[in-house]
């Protein structure tokens, strides 16, 4: 009987270890596996490849204690991204010059709505430096270069095919345009009014022509060109 | 046990309550617990009844928290003063709360945990089963058998391969034992059916994370994004076509999109989607879900650049009643048979009426006054002469004035609607307003079939564009056509439709499939290819039979059966249950 007992009583180490740690760590992580899976899950994805999108701004062109983000009063993040007429463009390559960046799509009504405001300013404004850029999110050249055409588009139009300078710059809906000053500086961001999710699509209003000109007044004056913080 | 003698204890006190509270063996005991389990799958059942039976909130609602604000009121008057709790607990959306989540996922481990917890056990019987048992189970087996006669264990070996059994033999003294086995993977079934029940989990939690549903509103010619404005994912849906057939009678007899998809940049997909065979690329489905067949496309240039201003396709969703009028002149000469478009409102005797104006082609002008609130046609010719044409007609009525002769055919619906934000000519004010657009001589659908919701058939020829609101007079364009009006270019590019395409992606439908094969198959395997398992003891001129098989199998007669063939006598004597 105390034989027995004393069998009973000792299993198999290993089995013992198993039974005791290894099945309830397992099932723990299991768990905590699962929930950082909902926690950390991402969308579907797509890699386009690492030859465009953000970029560092060159050391040259950052002031010390300048900060680069896209906020007002900071430097607009660099980017290299392709455009339509087949080369490429770079951000950078227009300091010194005031920039209005569009970011907008062909299935944009507001973006179409002032698109015609867009082709007028750039007209208005080009010789006194500015430079207007169309940064179309994520569509094909098949789609742009006809509304390009359409609307007497002039001005350079890029492509930001996977959407990484529309992450870099915390884009929400669309249209956005980001004003930026001959230093690199964002003066001034326009968010339209959120209209709702037309067509399933987050699009926001589009500013007004009026508002177009004071903004791009606040950007257009010679000045420091050294970048600000 | 010897007196005195120290034996093995466990170890008291804390260290042995501390073993019983083991937190990891604590974990392992509760998600083994078949008590546990059966708790979660009832918690599982009513909370996806109270998922069904309290109305949850619409998919195009959720997230919009003004659009959640609204329907919640409209709740408070089914539910009253509980509709706060039952919104506080979460029930007004069960399948999209994290509890409900994490319930699903620790039914998952639980159920996991349990085939962990046996499938060893079961293993270990499927591949080193037991061919030797006590002489004392012989006489306590769920199934046994007692039978007389002198039994050759070959010729109960032979009995057995016939019925497809594995037969172990092995003598020992006098005696003979014998282990037969049948079916012993089949015992992996329950494994089977019970994953089915992790799969199905997995594929709620899969559908409920990862499903995505777009709905896109399509014209004819235009594209809009799967996902709100951009995702590593991002495709462009392009309706090239839309085509629609109505029978006669109005009803719908086939609905396609030709549809071209585009992703990063380039068009990867060119197809065609109806209701029940959908385009799909890259694990999306785009289903057509809907069909309207009034659309206008209108494009405004600059007329010095001729740079685009606007270019939109309109739905022309509101209908204008308008009638349809045919005047005949001296010699039977028709002088008009078309719709006359009421495009003014205006007030007269406490009444309000819709106006339109026409002339015919001796310059005469004639109005037609309809009310709004119904009633017949007014035509008066605003001449004092005698002659002048004044009359009120209900449809099918005829006015007769000396060889004119006047008919009110019917009234129809006019496709149109009041387009807002649409570039004016100086004339009207300039900058943007509002323009009302009006669509004749169209039939919806895209072989024009049918007259489908359109009173009737439209006559011959191409759709009509009227403008009303960019100067004093409408302006009327057919397809193609286009008019300059300070310094703006009105263009009428031709009647458009538009498709609803739902764009979903629900990467779980895999998973359903293999759940419900999983299922089906183990249910089978359980059922019909039951595990059976049979020992023999052979002593002298007696058979022994013990067995063990599911609960569902008459075990006990099939080994009587089995004695028999074997050439024994069965003893009927109670024991043999």
């Amino acid at each position: 009987m105390t034989e027995a007992s004393s069998a009973e009583q000792q299993a198999p180490p290993r089995r013992g270890f198993v039974r005791r740690v290894a099945y309830p760590a397992a099932v723990i992580l299991a768990i905590a596996g699962v929930i950082y899976w909902l926690d950390h899950r991402a969308g579907g994805t797509t890699d386009i490849g690492e030859e465009y999108g953000p970029r560092d701004l060159p050391a040259a062109l950052v002031p010390e204690g300048a900060s680069v983000t896209a906020a007002v009063g900071s430097l607009a993040p660099d980017f290299l991204l392709e455009n339509l007429d087949g080369g490429e463009s770079r951000l950078s390559d227009y300091r010194g010059r005031p920039v209005v960046l569009n970011f907008w799509a062909t299935w944009c009504r507001p973006c179409r709505k002032e698109m015609p405001q867009f082709v007028e300013a750039y007209d208005k404004y080009s010789a006194d430096g500015l430079v207007i850029i169309g940064l179309n999110l994520q569509e094909g050249k098949s789609i742009i270069q006809p509304f390009a055409d359409d609307y007497g588009i002039d001005f350079p139009v890029l492509i930001d095919r996977d959407g990484e300078v529309g992450d870099e710059y915390r884009l929400l809906g669309l249209p956005t345009t980001f004003f930026i000053d001959r230093s690199g500086v964002i003066r001034s961001i326009f968010r339209g009014p959120l209209e709702g999710a037309v067509d399933g699509t987050n699009v926001q209003g589009a500013i007004a022509g009026s508002d177009l000109d004071t903004r791009i007044a606040e950007i257009l004056p010679e000045g420091d060109a050294d970048g600000g913080g | 046990m010897e007196a005195g003698k120290a034996v093995p204890q466990r170890a008291p006190g804390w260290s042995r309550t501390l073993s019983l509270i083991n937190p990891l063996r604590a974990v392992w005991w509760l998600f083994t617990s078949v008590r546990f389990a059966v708790l979660l799958l009832a918690l599982l059942v009513l909370l996806s009844l109270a998922g069904v039976v309290v109305p949850q909130v619409p998919s195009n609602v959720r997230g919009d928290a003004m659009a959640e604000a609204q329907w919640l009121d409209r709740q408070h008057e089914r539910f009253g003063f509980a509709t706060d709790a039952i919104d506080a607990a979460g029930l007004f959306d069960v399948f999209h709360q994290r509890w409900f989540a994490l319930l699903l996922t620790v039914t998952v481990v639980s159920t996991g945990s349990y085939i962990v917890s046996r499938f060893p056990g079961v293993w270990r019987t499927i591949t080193r089963p037991r061919r030797r048992v006590p002489d004392r189970y012989f006489d306590l087996a769920p199934h046994r058998v007692r039978a007389e006669g002198a039994v050759d264990p070959e010729a109960l070996s032979a009995v057995l391969r016939a019925r497809r059994y594995k037969v172990y033999t092995e003598a020992s003294g006098t005696d003979s034992y014998l282990f037969a086995d049948r079916f012993q993977w089949a015992q992996l079934g329950t494994f089977l059916t019970h994953a089915s029940v992790i799969v199905f989990i997995l594929s709620a939690v899969v559908s409920r994370m990862d499903a995505y549903s777009a709905p896109l509103f399509l014209s004819e010619g235009a594209t809009l994004p799967v996902f709100p404005v951009k995702n590593p994912g991002q495709m462009q849906v392009q309706l090239i076509n839309a085509h629609a057939e109505f029978a006669d009678d109005g009803q719908p007899l086939n609905y396609r999109a030709d549809l071209a998809i585009f992703q990063d940049g380039a068009e990867v997909l060119r197809c065609s989607s109806t209701v029940n065979s959908p385009c799909a690329y890259r694990g999306f489905h785009f289903y057509q879900a809907a069909y309207f067949g009034y659309g206008a496309t209108l494009v405004v240039r600059e007329a010095a650049t001729g740079n685009v201003v606007y270019r939109e396709t309109a739905a022309l969703a509101e209908k204008t009643p308008s009638p349809h009028i045919r005047i005949i002149g001296s010699d039977g000469v028709v002088l008009l048979d078309d719709t006359v478009l009421l495009t003014e409102s205006a007030g007269a005797q406490d009444r309000e009426y819709r106006a339109g104006l026409l002339r015919l082609p001796d310059g005469t002008p004639l109005t037609f006054w309809l009310p709004v609130e119904g009633g017949d046609l007014v035509v008066f010719e605003p001449s004092s002469g005698k002659d002048a044409i004044r009359t009120s007609l209900a449809p099918g009525g005829r006015y007769t004035a000396g060889d004119l002769s006047l008919e009110f055919v019917r009234l129809e619906d006019v496709p149109s609607a009041v387009v807002p934000e649409f570039p004016l000519p100086e004339a009207a004010g300039g900058g943007l307003g509002d323009a009302l657009f009006l669509m004749t001589n169209v039939v919806y659908g895209t072989d024009r079939t049918s007259g489908g919701d359109v009173s009737a058939a439209a006559p011959p020829g191409e759709p009509r564009l009227t403008l009303v609101g960019l100067q004093p007079q409408s302006i009327t364009l057919a397809p193609g056509e286009s008019i300059e009006v300070d310094g703006l270019e009105y263009g009428f590019e031709g009647q458009r439709e538009f498709v609803g395409i739902e764009a979903k992606r629900d990467r779980s439908d895999n998973l359903v499939w293999i759940g419900a094969a999983a299922i089906v198959v183990g249910l089978m395997i359980t059922f019909w290819v039951p595990r059976r398992r049979l020992w023999a003891r052979i002593t002298g001129a007696q058979l022994s039979l013990a067995g063990q098989a599911p609960g569902h199998a008459n075990y006990t007669r099939e080994l009587a059966d089995i004695a028999v063939a074997a050439g024994a006598r069965v003893k009927d004597d109670g024991d043999n249950d």
